[in-house]
């Protein structure tokens, strides 16, 4: 069940989340990530600005990486469970990557009946290298309240 | 030759600006990353849901701009060309989710500039940080960037 509910009860520390595969990134989810986000660098859309800037071509907006990295999360946890949501940006998403993004549960907490779970997250392209690393921590429910 | 950048923005606040959360926004972008959760696409399961309408994904606070600056102020501050930035770091706190129609006030400040020389060179390391606060004065969200300048 891809949005059952995750209850606090049922997370253990070392617990890995379901993988989430994304890609391969084609040209147009770039410009179609550039229209929803408001962000229009050229660098993610013309190949010739983009190898005049010296990175060698096009490659994706950090922050849709972090959307998929976000999904890995909500998917697992439930929407609107994230309270926090960090991460470093470690390696370019070029054209025909395939993303795959991964979490582990790091600890548990409780605290005036909130249910905060913390979890290490990454992705990595189809090569192994890491292209983003992070932390989020989720909110949830427990099956008592 | 490294180009210069204006250090001096560091402590620099923009002025607060205003957005409204449009709910055709949310569902482009949740589309744009993939993600068909129906609490961000659904109107009627949002309606339903204990939230009372849909929301945004995590990352949404990322499209919130000053519709009436100049685009790329910062980048025009810093003297920089938009060819030299990346993306280092980003981080969001949310206290709740985001919902669809409501009306959010942004207050963005440069909270360090620093330069380090890195593995491909000299860099620039510009923080900037954003409180998100709602009708009620409430904080919603907390957003940090750091912009990486090729120098």
């Amino acid at each position: 069940m891809k949005y059952a509910k995750v209850y606090a009860e049922d997370v253990d520390v070392g617990q890995e989340l379901p993988v989430l595969v994304k890609g391969p990134i084609q040209q147009i989810q770039l410009t179609r990530y550039a229209g929803a986000s408001g962000d229009f660098n050229p660098i993610h859309q013309d190949d010739e600005f983009a190898k005049a800037a010296g990175m060698g071509g096009v490659f994706g907006h950090g922050m849709l990486t972090m959307g998929f990295v976000a999904q890995c999360v909500t998917d697992w946890a439930g929407a609107g469970s994230v309270r926090k949501l960090g991460v470093r940006f470690q390696g370019l998403v070029r054209l025909k990557d395939v993303i795959t993004c991964k979490g582990r549960v790091l600890a548990k907490s409780s605290k005036d009946g909130t249910h905060l779970v913390d979890v290490e997250l990454s992705a990595e392209n189809q090569k192994g290298e890491k292209v983003v690393t992070g932390r989020a921590t989720v909110a949830l429910s427990s099956r008592e309240s | 030759m490294p180009i210069r950048i204006n250090t001096d923005i560091k402590g620099k606040e923009y002025p607060p600006y205003s957005v409204t959360v449009e709910r055709g926004r949310i569902k482009d972008f949740a589309r744009a990353i993939g993600d068909l959760s129906p609490f961000y696409l659904d109107d009627r399961v949002g309606a339903a849901s204990e939230f009372g309408d849909i929301i945004a994904p995590p990352t949404f606070a990322i499209t919130f701009r000053d519709e009436h600056a100049d685009t790329n102020t910062m980048l025009k501050d810093l003297g920089v060309d938009i060819s030299r930035i990346l993306h280092g770091e980003q981080e969001f706190g949310l206290h709740r989710p985001i919902l669809a129609g409501e009306t959010l006030l942004c207050r963005p400040k440069i909270t360090d500039v620093y330069e380090k020389s890195g593995r491909s060179g000299p860099m620039a390391f510009v923080v900037r940080e954003t409180s998100v606060t709602d009708a009620k004065n409430e904080l919603v969200a907390t957003m940090r960037g750091v912009t990486v300048v090729r120098l």
